[in-house]
């Protein structure tokens, strides 16, 4: 049984990447994990007092995030696990694919002028997760 | 047990300890000079005194002054403006055929003043001579240009995002720095000031209450007491989204008059996503409203936003002036703001719904407890108490920043956080950043720009207040949108009290709280206008809803124009 690696930050546009990634663990029979990162490097342009635990607010956000999609690919018949890390979306998501031993990463194409990343990043950060992990990346 | 205490905070308390009795320091330095100024002691002997002024009636300081005898050859004496403008030159005794008073200062057109033969004969007979006053002409040098274009680049890097804050401010005072020393070597005219000089513009009321507020703040936060307000608010809405948004802009707009407005968004953001998914909605439809309602809401004091710290110290206004005038209007901005939003969201508020399973029942109560209750008593006392010595401070003269660092010790001391991380959580990056923004915007004084500026608006608003409070207001606030309200607020200063001093009327003060009011509404037209709005899209980024620049503008700009509208109405009602 292989391992799927989906990264998610939740919100609408997240949700066919979802269902996407939960029908092809059933499809292949993997298992499936979901996971956030807690990147907090918009602040870097923020001169005001960041005297708040960001990341820990962040963490439980994102585990609600998680939560929900963990419900909505149950629904579909499908269990999966959730992974939070803390750090820079493209080293952490390359070093929780080594580490959980991922055989495939699945990343969400931008559905809409308010998406997240845009089509350029998205693959370059598909081409680096490859390089970096050495796993395969699919856009879906 | 106190003992080990103390001896285990003993470096962040010598901190602060350093801090109050600088802060100390400063304030009764301010008190003793206020009490001895103007004007110089007489003396025995021949004498010339007088005063230096600017084109704003402003004194000027260090102009070299030099008695010239013998038809300007022979220097007699020669001495420097004091702060308050004056200067007293003492004259060897012996007689004198005729003197002239060279007066020159960089960024200054020289003057020459002739003594008359009524004065020359005083001089003789051993007596002191005042002359007229002296008003210098600015004069445009290269060292203008330098000073003005650094400070644009800055607000450009800042504005753009391309550079951090701090390092753009810091980038800011190497250029002007930089070029008053090695380029004033090659040339007088690219002199701005020395480094002594540049340091005088840093107000250390504002680094300490902000450094203060820090520790403070930090510890209050740790507590979860806000997010429990945000979780209360959803159970007490019971599904109503209008009651929901209406309990959240009101939670978000108290929050932001008692901590800075970033720190209310990083507190409040979080759990608002949660909630909007538990109902269904879309997040943006209750975060836009809230990060509006920070803006605002910071106007009524004196901590709630930086431009009110800038503004406080440097026209010494204290937490009461702002509680107490401002209050008022920024209550009827948010009552129609919550019109607005509600009107501006009612489809989307209509068409929410959503069922949540125990799991997400669950997760979000967990978001949304008081995690450290024990702590939130000690920290919540001695908060109320630092709230009671801002209200009664201006009676007894207790700065702000005292009473700050008073309560950052107390905190330390009796709620006894982690002194590591207290020290972590004191960002001291704004602090950089205050301290160059102030050098930067110093030096524009030095060269004159802000005196344009100044007399340009006096020239165009001339003795009609009705006109400077427009012309304020709505320029703060158009400006605001396009660049950061911190530096643009701190420009604005020597501008507004040239104003006050000079437009009839406005001694009551209207136009710093014009100012407080059009800086920090003017934030909500546009994405980049205020920090918190950055910090919050950055947050929704991160739960996969993009603000974008134009989703922002679309509900920010209309309101802006409305909250503005009513807080000029309220200045006008008011003064």
């Amino acid at each position: 049984m292989g391992r799927i690696l989906c990264a998610t930050r939740g919100g609408e546009g997240s949700h066919r990447t979802q269902d996407a990634a939960a029908a092809l663990a059933r499809e292949r029979g993997d298992e499936l994990l979901f996971v956030y990162i807690v990147d907090t490097s918009f602040l870097n342009h923020t001169a005001a007092p960041l005297v708040v635990d960001v990341e820990g607010r962040l963490e439980r956000m994102g585990r609600f995030q998680l939560t929900m999609a963990q419900e909505r690919v149950a629904d579909q018949g499908v269990q999966a696990r959730v992974l939070i890390r803390r750090g820079r979306l493209r080293t952490e998501l390359a070093a929780a694919a080594q580490e959980e031993g991922a055989d495939l990463i699945v990343l969400g194409r931008p559905v809409d002028q308010g998406a997240v990343l845009t089509e350029s990043a998205l693959q370059s950060l598909a081409s680096f997760l490859e390089d970096e992990a050495g796993v395969k990346v699919l856009v879906l | 047990m106190i003992r080990k205490r103390l001896l285990r905070h003993r470096w962040l308390l010598l901190v602060l300890a350093v801090a109050l009795a600088i802060t100390l320091g400063a304030t009764g330095r301010e008190s003793l000079s206020r009490a001895q100024e103007p004007g110089l002691e007489t003396t025995e002997g021949p004498s010339v005194s007088g005063h230096v002024l600017d084109p704003l009636g402003e004194p000027v300081h260090d102009a070299e002054i030099v008695a010239l005898a013998g038809g300007g050859q022979e220097t007699v004496a020669e001495t420097a403006s004091q702060g308050d403008g004056s200067y007293l030159l003492d004259l060897p005794q012996g007689h004198y055929e005729a003197l002239t008073i060279e007066i020159s200062r960089p960024h200054f057109e020289s003057h020459e003043i002739e003594l008359e033969p009524a004065a020359m004969s005083r001089l003789n007979a051993g007596q002191p001579v005042r002359v007229e006053d002296v008003t210098l002409e600015r004069r445009i040098t290269a060292g203008f240009w330098v000073a003005t274009l650094s400070f644009v680049l800055v607000l450009l890097l800042i504005a753009l995002e391309r550079l951090h804050k701090t390092t753009a401010a810091l980038l800011g005072v190497a250029l002007v720095l930089g070029t008053s020393f090695v380029g004033g070597a090659l040339s007088p005219d690219l002199f701005i000031f020395d480094f002594e000089r540049a340091l005088s513009y840093v107000d250390f009321d504002v680094i300490f209450l902000v450094l203060g507020m820090m520790i403070v703040i930090a510890v209050i936060e740790e507590t979860g007491i806000f997010q429990w307000m945000a979780y209360q608010a959803y159970r007490l809405s019971g599904g109503r989204i209008w009651l929901l948004v209406t309990i959240l802009i009101a939670i978000t707009a108290v929050a932001s008059a008692l901590l800075d407005n970033v720190t209310t968004m990083l507190l409040m953001a979080p759990i608002t996503i949660q909630i909007a998914l538990t109902l269904g909605l879309n997040p943006l439809t209750l975060l836009i409203p809230e990060v509006l309602a920070s803006n605002v809401g910071g106007i009524s004091t004196l901590i709630g936003t930086p431009t009110n710290i800038l503004i406080g110290s440097y026209a010494g206004l204290g937490f009461n002036d702002f509680l107490l005038k401002l209050t008022p209007g920024v209550v009827a901005a948010l009552v129609v703001l919550v019109l607005y939003v509600v009107l501006r969201y009612r489809r989307s508020f209509a068409a929410a719904g959503g069922e949540l399973s125990d799991a997400m029942r669950q997760r979000l109560k967990e978001s949304g407890r008081i995690t450290q209750p024990a702590k939130l008593r000690k920290a919540g006392t001695i908060f109320g108490f630092m709230l009671l010595l801002f209200v009664v401070g201006d009676t007894i003269h207790l700065v702000p920043a005292v009473t700050a660092i008073m309560g950052a010790v107390a905190m330390l001391l009796w709620v006894s956080p982690d002194i590591e991380e207290m020290l972590h959580v004191v960002d001291w990056t704004t602090l950089m950043f205050f301290i160059a923004l102030f050098i930067t915007v110093g030096a524009l004084q030095e060269v004159g720009l802000i005196s344009i500026i100044a007399t340009g608006i006096g020239d165009l608003v001339g003795d009609n207040l009705t006109a400077a409070i427009l012309v304020l207001v709505w320029s703060a606030a158009l400006l605001s949108g396009v660049i950061d309200n911190i530096p643009f607020a701190a420009t604005m200063l020597p501008v507004v009290a040239y104003l006050t001093r000079t437009v009839p009327g406005a001694e009551s003060g209207v136009l710093w709280f014009g100012l407080s009011v059009g800086a920090a509404m003017g934030g909500n037209s546009t994405l980049i206008g205020a920090s918190p709005n950055l910090v919050t899209a950055g947050i929704s980024e991160r739960a996969g809803f993009r603000i974008t620049y134009l989703d922002f503008l679309k509900v920010g700009l209309p309101a802006t124009i409305v909250t503005v509208i009513v807080g000029t109405l309220w200045l006008f009602i008011r003064f």
